[in-house]
């Protein structure tokens, strides 16, 4: 794997240099111990999601199934009204909670003392930016954590939830440190990894010509979702990622116009709202309808769009269509005709009680922490999270084309699927 | 392009008529296409009309006829049967229950005037009929029987059996089952009756196919967890099927956790009134199915297969309103009506409506255990996967 960016001379170094600056990575314990660095621990956060799992075990291969490492330790940024941090110290005694990243890194001693690390840098309040990025302090963990790693000389696993940073820079540089000093990174969202509903598989070495998703929520929130929607699929296409050289969004009036001029392909647009299982039904009376564009128009009312394209020839397009659906779904235009599926994210709180598409995410994370390698390339996460600040900033330039040689971020995907199938 | 007469208890927002017929008007998602039936619907019979009737509107804009009876509705308003496709959607409505809480929907006595009017007119043409066949076994029989008689197709049932799987759980054809438990959730004889035909959808699989049942026992209460402690019913199954929830109740509900609710003792604090109804097999396999009101809610599955271990699944029923998993059902019902072959056999659906209305039975006289001869419904799975994979 490689990325072409422009680096400086000191990162250049860096990133060619044979070694790693740190031990530590090539060992790894039978039972792991973990920390997790995170904002705060509510019902349904993202940290309650995936640390809860640690802690409680989840259904997984037909059982309830129990890491086989433990959660040691537990530094929350944030511990608001609705904390569950306390509760689960209390009744998980083995999780101890520490006032700093430091302390919890290294259970209080003066070294690392963890063989795994997960950040979940995801709810709690955090200053938005005039660009309507929230400030999740993500890079400001990673900081301390490389800090106590370099103290230490040992590097150990990282599972970053969502994207590295809303900040590309520092998310270029967090990449950029974690593999200077040896420390396997892992990060991204549930959606590539979750159910499939058909459980279909991008073919490998597929041609694709234009791949569309269409889902619903913010920006620098679900639109990060709905790119990793794409990215997992289209990275399997012929020769890998080869990066993406411009971004382009739309919103409000100019959705609508570049919709009905087809700067994206309706009919995949079509395919991919085809899959979904949460369709607003657009007349009274009907349960289950294909929508007009006209029905779409009063149906949502902040559409935004991301169409982006690859260094290969490739146009990707990520809708957001809150209003119209309530799932993440996604089509492709092959050689050899269309392909769709739903990444099936059932929220809890309406439908399920549960947000099992988390337990494919742990299982990962667990993959890398017994084995020391990523479960699948960081690189994925990268160019998403580059993606992600490029939409913000094409919507902040007034819905401009925005040049992204900064994004010609090359890679390979797994040769086994990844997606949850057992 | 075929001619389908509808047959309906109530066509309101949300009722089976309208999730079913509607599709067949304004078409329906399936392998990444909306598909277009190429059919018309061109005749209605409703049987109620409560308030938020939809019949005379659906029927003005779709260009189609509201009969005042069955056998017009068949023949359009002429002498002779002038449709190609009967769709009998019976759910819904007010009708009254019997002493065994079954819901008494006139299934049986629609089938039978569409039956009249095929023999009468010396023509049959398909038949589906939505859910169980009749509250009645030996109603149900003679609904099978009449459809061999006349010589035309039928296909009946759930939606459980059609819909996603997660995972995406096949049992292979032949194989052979040692063990097979379903949790279902909801009130009966509706919800029962779904989790009872999303089981036998697995089991029909094994070895022999399906040989009918001999007996059948219900029981509920604390008798539940006691037979599930003397392992009448397998814990490991039941651990099994509860993994794959998305829906446990209690404590996931106040805080977000995880639960391995067998393994926490929880059930018997979520579960007021549990269920259990067993079913033994001709050939010797027992199954159980729970019904576990309070603790979750969706439809999971797990069986011991020999050499493979324990596989389980959860049935996705998709959410409300669109309920996409009734597409799934009729993409199988246009299939029969446009080739004229069931794509699986009515004799599941047979079984299964006989299989309920025996376990209601042992409830109601003390949940004794019932010999069940008139079980002994023989029949093969269909040899290819009809569940949606695609």
């Amino acid at each position: 794997m490689r990325v072409k960016s422009n680096l400086s001379r000191r990162e250049l170094l860096a990133s060619v240099a044979s070694a790693p600056l740190l031990a530590g990575a090539q060992s790894r314990p039978a039972r792991p111990k973990i920390a997790a660095i995170t904002t705060t621990y509510f019902k349904y956060s993202h940290t309650q999601h995936i640390v809860d799992r640690f802690l409680e075990g989840y259904g997984w291969n037909g059982t309830h199934h129990h890491p086989p490492m433990d959660l040691v330790s537990l530094y929350v940024d944030q511990i608001g009204d609705r904390d569950l941090s306390k509760d689960r110290a209390k009744r998980f005694p083995s999780m101890k909670m520490y006032p700093t990243i430091a302390e919890a890194l290294t259970l209080g001693g003066s070294k690392l003392a963890v063989d795994g690390i997960v950040v979940v840098g995801e709810h709690g309040r955090y200053p938005r930016n005039e660009k309507g990025q929230t400030k999740y302090p993500r890079y400001e963990f990673f900081q301390e954590i490389f800090k106590v790693l370099r103290s230490s000389g040992r590097a150990v696993p990282i599972f970053n939830d969502k994207h590295l940073s809303w900040n590309w820079d520092w998310a270029k540089e967090m990449y950029e440190t974690a593999k200077e000093l040896g420390a396997p990174l892992m990060a991204g969202s549930s959606l590539a990894v979750t159910w499939r509903t058909p459980s279909i598989e991008m073919p490998s070495a597929a041609r694709v010509r234009e791949a569309l998703s269409v889902c619903y929520g913010g920006i620098d929130s679900y639109d990060f979702h709905g790119l990793e929607t794409i990215q997992c699929m289209v990275e399997r296409r012929h020769g890998g990622e080869g990066g993406v050289k411009s971004m382009q969004a739309y919103r409000g009036e100019n959705f609508w116009k570049a919709y009905k001029e087809g700067v994206w392909p309706r009919n995949l647009a079509e395919a991919a709202l085809c899959r979904s299982h949460t369709l607003k039904p657009a007349r009274e009376g009907f349960n289950d309808i294909m929508p007009t564009i006209e029905d779409m128009q009063r149906l949502v009312k902040d559409p935004v769009a991301y169409r982006y394209e690859h260094e290969d020839g490739l146009k990707s397009t990520m809708l957001l269509m809150s209003g119209l659906v309530r799932d993440f779904n996604f089509a492709a235009q092959l050689d050899k005709g269309i392909i769709s599926t739903q990444m099936y994210l059932p929220m809890p709180d309406g439908r399920t009680t549960l947000a099992n598409f988390f337990s494919p995410l742990v299982n990962g994370m667990e993959q890398m922490f017994l084995t020391g390698k990523p479960t699948y390339p960081v690189e994925r996460t990268l160019l998403t999270t580059g993606l992600t600040a490029a939409g913000v900033e094409s919507l902040y330039r007034g819905q401009t084309r925005y040049e992204t040689p900064h994004l010609s971020i090359r890679y390979q995907p797994t040769r086994e699927s990844t997606f949850w199938r057992s | 392009m075929k001619r389908i007469a509808v047959v309906g208890s109530i066509y309101k927002y949300l009722s089976h008529v309208q999730h079913i017929a509607d599709r067949f008007l304004v078409g329906y998602p399936v392998r990444g296409t909306w598909h277009r039936p190429d059919m018309k619907v061109v005749s209605l019979y409703i049987d109620q009309k409560p308030a938020g009737d939809l019949s005379g509107e659906r029927a003005k804009e779709f260009g189609f006829t509201v009969y005042p009876t069955i056998a017009e509705a068949l023949r359009c308003g002429g002498d002779k049967l002038a449709v190609d496709a009967v769709l009998i959607v019976c759910e819904h409505g007010d009708y009254p229950r019997n002493e065994k809480g079954q819901i008494l929907y006139p299934r049986y006595e629609f089938f039978k005037q569409c039956a009249d009017v095929f023999e009468k007119d010396g023509r049959a043409v398909p038949v589906y009929n939505d859910k169980h066949l009749s509250w009645s076994f030996e109603k149900s029989k003679w609904m099978v029987d009449t459809s061999k008689r006349l010589k035309f197709p039928m296909l009946a049932g759930s939606s459980l059996p059609v819909t996603w799987r997660l995972p995406n759980l096949e049992l292979p054809l032949g194989c052979q089952i040692e063990d097979a438990l379903m949790v279902g959730e909801g009130g009966s004889d509706p919800m029962d009756y779904h989790a009872l035909e999303a089981m036998q959808c697995m089991i029909e699989r094994r070895k022999g196919g399906e040989t009918g049942v001999k007996s059948v026992q219900m029981i509920e209460g604390d008798a539940v967890w006691k037979a599930g402690e003397e392992g009448r019913w397998s814990k490991e199954l039941l651990t099994s099927a509860l993994s794959r929830s998305d829906t446990p109740q209690g404590l996931t509900v106040q805080d977000g956790r995880t639960q391995d609710l067998v393994g926490n003792g929880e059930l018997p604090k979520l579960v007021k009134n549990p269920a259990a109804y067993f079913l033994e097999h001709n050939d010797g396999l027992k199954t159980t199915l729970l019904m576990l009101n309070g603790a979750v809610q969706d439809f999971n599955f797990a069986a011991r297969v020999r050499g493979a271990g324990v596989k389980s699944c959860q049935f996705l029923l998709t959410p409300v309103p669109n309920v996409t998993y009734s597409a799934c059902l009729v993409d199988k019902i246009e299939e029969m009506f446009a080739t004229g072959r069931a794509p699986y056999p009515v004799e599941r659906t047979l079984i299964v409506s006989g299989m309920l209305e025996s376990c209601l039975t042992s409830k109601l006289e003390g949940s004794r255990r019932l010999e069940t001869p008139h079980l002994s419904v023989r029949y093969q799975p269909p040899k290819t996967s009809q569940h949606a994979v695609a």
